[in-house]
């Protein structure tokens, strides 16, 4: 309903017009020349792309397969990697995704969508009607499922004999509901002394650490960690406590190949222990391989640069802590952590007396 | 050669926009097309653009029937009803008419919308990182894993469901996800419920009043003896030892999360939705529910609504569950004015200005 309009056109010269179009108004919808052209062309790319898919669904109703079907990806090929941040499961992991037919997943937290949702909030857990909630096999195998698709989407070349390995040390949150969903795939428990997890995290998140570094740069975002260094231990004892006693508590109900590895083992003999890793969880891998891929990824052959304090890749020595940590941070750590310090490392009792 | 040339256009009120056009200037040849002559061919786009909308609602139902029949779903993405806003809307009294129609079915806040919606907003620093579960990259393959759960679990919860039957899945705890099931699920219905934002952070303060329901069923205490973690996970409706301004603040910033959620997926979604006000549903039941079935597509015997209203109404409420302190409290619109004092208008009004503006902009009741 335009209030007012003028159009005028007069011919000034020969083959050439004046023109004055003035217009002012009220309109409900879009205002002149405000177009929705880029709403039709994207409109009709959607339709062309569920044409492809009703196609492509035709196609599997002819052959007869499953909808639900997940790929050739095998549930019992998936080995979780569990534990928490800085224990070396990303050495670990890089290591692991070297042979041939071993991909790794790094990092994908589908075990923090899950977990902070069902331990975290876990409002619903009271009612039958949650999305989690009810009865666990109901529970367990909507998660398999997406777990598998996700899995499947993202790396459609694992099949057959090939495994994936998830690195999922800050999905350790739920880490049992992952193990309830694919009771047959295979698990690391991977540990490391609390005291020395804090402490790398202290060095990480301190002024000019590489975490707190990365917020200062904008290439991390969300709330920033604490910046009092107490704050910090408390904080990353209390994850400790949290992410390691969910994977304590999914290791101990997992009833498919399983081993516990502790960070120190690895860093005292790590061929070996790669060994008893891939022995113990039945995973076909050649000798030769698992050698190179620990020789690649030495502390050795990791550029100096690279490391030192503040920086990802920091020390790499067990008890590393009596040093860096003051004797209130070891006795905070020590406090809350207790009953995962006792049974994962008792010969390292009592407290501040050396590693 | 337009000499000088001005588009300005803005938002005066929900669907008004002022305009003004100015284009002149000196061409050889043809020239520029007047606005009317613009406003036409817009007008042929938009008939375009409707079309296309429909062959895309009809390629979701055909998409839909032919994942059922491949999955084995009972309930299908057709056959689901969303409703989305936020806590108080009278969601619980809308969901429970609409589960009483013939072969209608109501799953009560799920919480599918919290387990995605909240861990994809407190993300968002993930997002581009191409391992990351819900990254920006694999956005439509995620979008279908997260299709198939909620179709898996609603199957599972419902497995006798009637073919043509309604799930009406009352979700207001759920609305930061909104946008993310109604992206993986288009062929569902929605319903945008929403209320005067002052009246629901007026029934709020009463709600976080010690002893009153929600303070029992959300209250640390009882978090705590569930074995959920500490404080700093609470939810914003867990109102221990919170002051009235903190509880005021808090409903309102939630109120803007919800409704901003859910006014966004509205927007989005090209399929069947419709909004509805809780005071118009409180004015007029009847007329509302016809009217929501009737934007909605969904064929209702119009004796059995009318029978299913009266049975819900707030006379048919027992009068010891009604009142201050109860789930059921007031039933009225507008009672913020006797509840909330000045500054807490002020706050709320503050806070969730945008929403108020579009969903109340005669000043609400």
């Amino acid at each position: 309903m335009p209030v007012y309009r003028q159009n005028v056109l007069f011919e000034v010269a020969r083959g050439i017009k004046a023109f004055l179009n003035f217009e002012a108004g009220l309109t409900r919808g879009p205002a002149p020349g405000e177009g929705d052209g880029p709403g039709l062309a994207e409109a009709r790319r959607r339709l062309e792309a569920k044409n492809r898919q009703i196609a492509q669904l035709e196609e599997k109703l002819r052959k007869g397969r499953s909808g639900a079907a997940v790929g050739d990806l095998k549930p019992e090929n998936v080995v979780w990697m569990f534990g928490t941040a800085r224990v070396g499961s990303t050495w670990l992991g890089s290591m692991m995704d070297e042979p041939t037919g071993h991909t790794m997943w790094h990092e994908p937290l589908i075990g923090a969508l899950f977990g902070g949702f069902y331990y975290g909030r876990g409002a619903h857990r009271g009612g039958k009607h949650g999305i989690l909630g009810g009865p666990a096999d109901k529970r367990s195998r909507a998660i398999r499922a997406f777990i598998l698709a996700s899995a499947h989407e993202k790396f459609p070349e694992v099949k057959g004999d090939g495994y994936l390995i998830v690195k999922e040390p800050n999905g350790s949150n739920g880490a049992p509901l992952l193990a309830q969903a694919l009771p047959e795939s295979r698990m690391i428990f991977l540990v490391r002394d609390p005291r020395d997890v804090v402490s790398s995290n202290l060095s990480g998140k301190s002024e000019g650490g590489w975490t707190a570094e990365a917020f200062k740069r904008g290439r991390r975002k969300g709330a920033p960690p604490p910046t009092d260094p107490q704050a910090i231990v408390r904080q990353g004892a209390k994850k400790y406590l949290e992410f390691i006693g969910r994977s304590k508590e999914a290791f101990d109900a997992h009833q498919g190949p399983k081993i516990l590895v502790r960070y120190e083992e690895l860093r005292a003999d790590t061929l070996g222990t790669m060994k008893r890793i891939y022995s113990e969880l039945g995973m076909k891998v050649d000798e030769g391989e698992v050698a190179r891929a620990v020789e690649k990824h030495s502390w050795e052959n990791i550029p100096e640069e690279n490391k030192g304090e503040g920086k990802f890749y920091r020390k790499a020595t067990p008890g590393g802590w009596s040093e860096d940590l003051t004797p209130e941070q070891v006795e905070v750590v020590e406090e809350i952590t207790a009953p995962l310090l006792k049974e994962f490392y008792p010969e390292k009792q009592p407290s501040r007396t050396g590693v | 050669m337009p000499l000088f040339k001005s588009r300005t256009a803005f938002q005066l009120a929900r669907n008004a926009r002022a305009f003004l056009y100015l284009d002149t200037g000196v061409v050889r040849g043809e020239a520029p097309p007047t606005p009317e002559a613009m406003g036409e061919a817009q007008a042929r786009l938009r008939e375009q653009l409707q079309e296309a909308r429909r062959a895309l609602a009809n390629r979701d139902h055909r998409i839909s029937g032919l994942e059922r029949e491949l999955g084995g779903h009972t309930v299908g993405a057709e056959n689901i009803a969303w409703i989305f806003g936020t806590v108080r809307t009278g969601s619980t009294w809308l969901a429970s008419m609409m589960r009483d129609g013939h072969n209608h079915a109501m799953w009560n806040e799920p919480r599918v919308g919290e387990l995605f919606g909240t861990f994809y907003e407190s993300t968002a620093h993930r997002r581009d990182n191409e391992n990351f579960v819900l990254g920006t990259h694999r956005k439509l393959t995620w979008l279908k894993s997260v299709r198939n759960f909620v179709l898996d679990a609603a199957s599972a919860r419902f497995p006798r469901f009637a073919r043509d039957g309604l799930l009406v899945i009352k979700e207001p705890s759920g609305s930061i996800g909104a946008p993310i099931l109604m992206e993986a699920l288009p062929e569902s219905a929605m319903l945008l419920l929403v209320r005067d934002p002052r009246d629901i952070v007026a029934s709020a303060l009463d709600a976080a009043r010690e002893g009153s329901w929600a303070y029992e069923l959300r209250g640390t205490k009882r978090r705590e003896k569930q074995g959920l973690l500490g404080a700093a996970d609470a939810p914003l409706d867990d109102f221990t030892g919170k002051s009235q301004d903190e509880v005021v603040r808090d409903q309102a910033a939630m109120y803007l999360r919800y409704v901003g959620n859910s006014r966004k997926a509205f927007e989005a979604h090209d399929g069947r939705k419709v909004l509805v006000r809780y005071e118009d549903l409180r004015a007029d039941t009847l007329g509302t529910m016809k009217r929501i079935y009737s934007e909605l597509e969904i064929e209702v015997d119009g004796d059995d609504l009318a029978r299913i209203v009266r049975e819900h109404s707030w006379e048919n409420i027992p009068e010891e569950e009604k009142g201050e302190g109860k789930f059921y409290r007031k039933g009225a619109s507008g009672a913020w004015k006797d509840d909330l004092t000045p500054d807490q208008v002020k706050v709320v009004e503050e806070i969730t200005g945008p929403l108020l503006t579009e969903f109340y902009p005669d000043g609400g009741v």
